[in-house]
């Protein structure tokens, strides 16, 4: 089951766009890290059962934080939302641990089945 | 910079742009890497407003080498318009000509060097301005004409930012996006200088696009 969902972006604006996407009738309780390092600690305090982390940020970025997420969670659900469509930006997010990746512009649809996708995953583990 | 030209966008207005420009900027390295192998790493871009006379003092301040960079600029036009100029540090132009030597060796080794140098800066700048404006239309819901790449190199491009020819009285949006390749030592960022005609335009294709997502 889903029930927390930690949004990982240095855009606030990426954030709101991602939370629109995300079905209201859930009952998702939603965290905000506006960087790779707050991403991090947030992850560590809240445990959430899926994480959205864009790459492209200051402080840390979306690479050293989802390999500091997966050092101390190695079953962290973790989607990576990116502008950076590179084949080698999506591979080495794979290799890091990412769950998925998902690029940006966001649409429903593909918010709606990596959701479910995870949700399958995290039932598989239960 | 004056308060009037700094509200000419919200704080809302340029972080939807922000958001775009890094989609924009994502698409351009996609599109570079098919061609080159390599990754490029990205930043997050930053946007500022200014008045177009304080451009040269901003390019002396930020770019490191001034004095040897090299400049590849287009004009679009479509309902946005403006100017765009790839910065590119100095060397950047030998080394990109080595990177894509090393990925096709046949080709061009009888031309001389600076010419070489030059297409080869053209032909990338080209590619991430094309990427990189195309898709803030297609975000935008405009279409985009562009003049071919011009090229400013090294010892000449100070000169050239000095004696350009946007108006005087004009407000720059520069939307700056540095990028760097994670195998050579080529960086520079990307310059949009739009102009107020744009500003009213851009500002109602900015709300449309957010409506998507209330
Ligand atoms: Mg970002």
């Amino acid at each position: 089951m889903i029930r927390k969902i930690l949004i990982v972006d240095d855009s606030p604006i990426a954030r709101k766009m991602l939370k629109t996407c995300i079905p209201k009738d859930q009952g998702y309780e939603f965290y905000e890290a506006g960087d790779g390092k707050d991403g991090f600690e947030k992850y560590k305090d809240v445990k959430p059962d899926v994480t959205f982390m864009d790459l492209t940020m200051p402080v840390m970025t979306g690479y050293e934080s989802l390999e500091e997420i997966i050092k101390y969670d190695k079953n962290a659900v973790i989607i990576v939302v990116t502008a950076d469509v590179q084949i080698k930006a999506i591979k080495k997010c794979m290799k890091l641990g990412a769950y998925m990746v998902l690029r940006k512009p966001l649409k429903r649809e593909h918010i709606h089945s990596a959701l479910s996708n995870a949700r399958d995953t995290l039932q598989k583990a239960d | 910079m004056n308060i009037q030209t700094e509200s000419m966008l919200t704080d809302e207005e340029i972080e939807i742009f922000q958001e775009i420009m890094n989609i924009a900027f994502g698409k351009s390295a996609a599109d570079l890497a098919d061609v080159i192998d390599t990754h490029v790493v990205l930043s997050v871009p930053y946007i500022r407003i200014m008045h177009v006379t304080a451009l040269p003092d901003y390019f002396r301040e930020h770019v490191k080498d001034y004095k040897n960079i090299s400049i590849v600029e287009q004009k679009f036009w479509g309902r946005f318009k403006g100017d765009a100029l790839l910065v590119f540090s100095a060397g950047a132009g030998k080394e990109l000509v080595s990177m894509l030597q090393h990925e096709e060796k046949s080709g061009f080794e009888s031309d001389p060097v600076d010419i070489l140098e030059r297409e080869t800066l053209m032909e990338v700048g080209n590619i991430l301005i094309g990427a990189c404006v195309g898709k803030i239309a297609e975000l935008l819901k405009d279409v985009i004409t562009y003049t071919p790449p011009m090229i400013i190199m090294e010892k000449y491009s100070c000169d050239a930012i000095y004696d350009s020819q946007y108006n005087p009285d004009g407000t720059a949006i520069v939307l700056k996006t540095d990028f760097s390749f994670d195998n050579g030592n080529v960086s520079g960022f990307l310059f949009l200088v739009t102009s107020q005609e744009s500003i009213r335009w851009l500002k109602d294709a900015l709300r449309i696009f957010i409506e998507q997502y209330e």
